[in-house]
């Protein structure tokens, strides 16, 4: 059953609401029916958020996605359409039964913190317990652990106004916390802090939601703070819903051109992680394996490398051509020698930002492992120019992917070189680099791409 | 006539106005009576409280700083423990004599010496009771809440009351002597000691002029008046923040009454209560209201729409927003808003002489019928000292809220 689910939901504010509903619904933007003196706000939205999920409602002013959060927790009606939480349908529910539901189900955390001056820090962080009627020690009690999760332990008695932005915000979060409830909603939260404190809050919302496991719904007009935070996305335009999905899904296969406009400008490299654009782990030998075989593999594959992983899959190192060819022609029997043990290894949510000086620094593509050391993928260096590309280029980028895996099979010394140019243009105008990049591979090997891409 | 002149037809107003007052003065006169006995059994009250202080009161006075202390270290049940059996105690005299009658079964000898002290012919139960209570709040500082300021504050109240207690009923001073420190002493704690040193003064100056009585009599139809106006502009001003209509309704009719010149307030006030305090209250009620209404609606209607809104989203009832969100962080406001009743008020009482309050307007009414400059002038300039004091006392007392302790906090 999902956490929170909204099903056909419309709000419009002003008299001809209802009229305006259903001109709505067959699909007209809300500027052709301006003659009706509504305002509608949201319109036609359906999502579910299943539990433990981090969904956030991503627009920009004015497309209705603080009307629609609102609408999640009944503080607004909705005009058409239900919201159900936890199965229950709350468009139903009188106003006692909402006020109950707003205390023990759900609570909110606003843009501009919205925390009582005139109480400490503590009795603002115990407020969801208070109204709840929780005795005071105990609600106390709570606050106090709280805080302490945010990282304001020792500020429990001083007021809202001594704290800076950023540790506001923490005490609006730490009193959301507080109200142990399942569901967060999130209003534009990290939207009033500078963007080094807002940086540092939304490390600190992922790590607590990787203990805790609440369902948060996140709104911001941000898309860069949407793409990291959200495990999927809802973009709404003019109060309708553009898109659903999870970041990469709308970085790589957006759904208008709207949506396509918005992540135009979206820093990739932070949104795409090691698992978006990994390849299959090809190819790999066995350590029990002898170097002629190894070879025999490395020649199948078209590649100068490859990698050496046991029975269960946990990762050894890598091999060279070179070095596994010399031992062929001194018939020598063992692999073990041979195999490069410290080989880069990454994990699968690295940001691709991440993944630069790494793959700078080896001769071999980055191994992606997994926490348990077995080896799920690799990332060649061409792979991790292309993945900065935008979406429609993408034919052409997968093409390429292959083809610098040949190129640095040549020579470990001129690709290295070439890794730290594209790497520095990469900074400057990373389009550039990776569309130069891509080229170049693709000028030259563009068959073995093709295969080391499919395999 | 001239041709072009329009007869416009005469409209009752007036006579309406007077036949309204007539019948409510014939059907409601029930409730006018009730109304008018509160209001002058608390006028009576207050300035025997002030002009007459009796030892009982000395000492419940002594015994309420005492609570207030202990209620401010959180001692809430031994103390309201304490004040309900006096107050149970003190009910039970007033019906059926208890008190007296336990006093009188107990030996003579325990007494004899007060009596013979206070040069006294009987012993007043009120009294007794009184001082046991006091009695019971010390034990209480000195064995519950065992804390040095608390005990210190306890002895204190005691020490100064027998020093009162001794000097006005042994040894003769004059009370004003002994109330006007209190006074001062209530301007420190509150204010500071420039308010005080202000009060020393300023009251010193009316009892020079011996206007010490009058100054008193409208001092406690003001407080009298202030409380009635608080009580009735608050909730209009919440309703009126709260619902737009009631706000929009509300509106005309505070100007109406803030226009309608103040002696005309006198006309039905004294058709309701004939002459004396009551009217006086009465029609300073209605003057002196619009104010609080005004600024209590636009404290409440200033206070942050997200905060109010993270008291629903985190689903606190509607009353709980107002009690613990809207009124402290209105309070500000609405203490301005009684600022500002107070100060209306006291214009309105020389207003109120004119219908036999008494007071202060008394002898500014007394100064304008008779030429006589020097009482008029006196009378006015003891109006000012009164206004002062309250002025400085009301505008100091927001310094204790939350909001403002917090505000303080955050520079």
């Amino acid at each position: 059953m999902p956490a929170v689910r909204a099903d056909k939901l419309y709000k419009v504010f002003g008299k001809k609401a209802g009229k305006a509903v259903e001109l709505l619904s067959d699909g007209r933007h809300r500027d052709e029916i301006a003659d009706l003196n509504v305002t509608a706000a949201v319109i036609d939205v359906s999502f579910e958020v299943e539990p433990g999920e981090i969904f956030v409602v991503m627009g920009l002013s004015g497309s209705g996605k603080s009307t629609l959060i609102r609408m999640l927790n009944g503080l607004l009606a909705p005009t058409s359409g239900r919201v159900e939480v936890d199965g229950t349908d709350i468009t139903a529910l009188p106003k006692q039964g909402l006020r109950k539901l707003r205390s023990e189900k759900i609570s909110m955390v606003f843009q501009h913190f919205a925390l009582f001056p005139h109480r400490t820090v503590k009795e603002n962080a115990a407020y969801g317990l208070e109204v709840r009627g929780v005795p005071r020690e105990a609600r106390e009690a709570k606050a106090v652990e709280a805080l302490e999760l945010v990282g304001l332990a020792g500020w429990e008695d001083k007021v809202p106004g001594q704290l800076s932005g950023g540790m506001q915000q923490r005490v609006g979060l730490a009193r959301a916390l507080a109200a142990d409830t399942d569901i967060i909603l999130m209003d534009e939260a990290f939207s009033a802090l500078d963007p080094l404190i807002r940086r540092d809050m939304q490390t600190q919302l992922l790590e607590l939601q990787e203990t805790l496991g609440k369902t948060i719904i996140f709104i911001t007009h941000d898309l860069n703070e949407a793409m990291r935070l959200g495990d999927r996305i809802c973009v709404l335009r003019d109060g309708r819903t553009a898109q659903i999905g999870t970041a990469e899904e709308i970085l790589n296969d957006p759904a208008n051109d709207y949506v396509a406009q918005f992540v135009e400008d979206v820093d990739r490299t932070r949104v795409l992680t090691a698992s978006s654009v990994m390849e299959a782990p090809i190819p790999v030998v066995a350590p029990d394996n002898g170097p002629r075989a190894a070879l025999r593999t490395m020649r199948e594959n078209q590649t100068s490398y490859a990698f050496v992983q046991r029975r269960d899959r946990r990762l050894v190192g890598g091999i060279k051509e070179s070095a596994v060819g010399k031992a062929v022609r001194e018939n020598a029997k063992d692999l073990s020698a041979l195999v490069d043990a410290g080989i880069e290894r990454v994990s699968p949510d690295t940001a691709i930002a991440d993944l630069f000086a790494q793959a700078a620094e080896s001769t071999f593509p980055l191994a992606v492992v997994d926490g348990d050391e077995r080896l799920v993928g690799v990332i060649p260096r061409g792979t991790l120019l292309a993945a900065l590309a935008p979406p429609e280029e993408n034919g052409a980028d997968d093409a390429a992917d292959g083809g610098a895996e040949g190129e640095e099979a040549d020579g470990a010394e001129d690709a290295e070189s070439a890794g730290d140019g594209a790497g520095s243009d990469g900074d400057g105008d990373r389009k550039d680099g990776a569309e130069k990049g891509a080229e170049g591979a693709a000028d030259e090997e563009p068959a073995a791409a093709e295969e080391g891409g499919s395999k | 006539m001239n041709t072009l002149t329009v007869s416009i037809p005469r409209l009752p107003v007036g006579d309406a106005f007077e036949s309204a007052i007539n019948w409510m003065r014939e059907s409601l006169s029930g409730l006018f009576e009730v109304i008018g006995l509160v209001i002058k059994t608390c006028v009576d009250a207050l300035y025997g409280l002030f002009a007459e202080t009796s030892a009982t009161q000395f000492t419940l006075l002594a015994a309420a700083v005492i609570a207030g202390g202990l209620l401010v270290r959180g001692k809430y049940r031994p103390t309201l423990i304490a004040i309900g059996v006096w107050a149970a105690l003190y009910v039970a005299e007033l019906v059926g004599g208890v008190a007296a009658a336990v006093i009188t079964s107990l030996p003579a000898v325990l007494f004899t010496p007060a009596m013979n002290l206070f040069g006294a012919e009987y012993v007043y139960p009120p009294l007794v009771l009184a001082l046991l209570l006091l009695a019971a709040l010390m034990a209480i500082s000195f064995t519950a809440a065992r804390n040095t300021g608390q005990e210190l504050l306890a002895a204190l109240s005691a020490v100064v009351l027998f020093v009162f207690l001794g000097l006005h009923f042994i040894a003769g001073v004059q009370l004003a002597l002994l109330v006007m420190p209190l006074f001062a002493l209530l301007a420190l704690v509150v204010a500071g000691w420039r308010v005080a040193l202000f009060t020393v003064l300023g009251f010193l100056l009316i009892m020079s002029m011996d206007k010490w009585d009058n100054a008193m009599s409208s001092l406690a139809l003001i407080i009298v008046a202030t409380v009635v106006a608080v009580a009735v502009s608050l909730p209009i001003g919440i309703l009126a923040a709260k619902n737009d209509k009631v706000s929009a309704v509300v509106k005309p009719v505070l100007d109406f009454m803030q226009t309608l010149p103040a002696f005309v307030y006198l006309l039905p006030a004294i058709a309701f209560f004939s002459i004396g305090a009551v009217p006086g209250v009465i029609a300073t009620v209605i003057f002196a209201m619009p104010p609080g209404v005004r600024l209590t609606e636009l404290g409440i209607r200033q206070v942050d729409k997200e905060l109010v809104e993270a008291g629903e989203a985190f689903g606190a009832p509607e009353m709980q927003i107002l009690r613990r969100i809207q009124l402290p962080l209105a309070l500000a406001t609405i203490m301005a808003g009684v600022n500002q009743i107070i100060m209306l008020s006291l214009s309105m009482v020389v207003i109120a002489g004119m219908v036999g309050a008494g007071g202060l307007g008394n002898d500014v009414y007394t100064g304008i019928a008779q030429g006589n400059i020097p009482v008029g002038f006196e009378g006015g300039l003891a109006v000012v000292v009164l206004a002062i004091y309250l002025d400085r006392l009301t505008g100091a007392v927001t310094r204790f809220s939350p909001a403002a302790r917090a505000a303080r906090a955050a520079k």
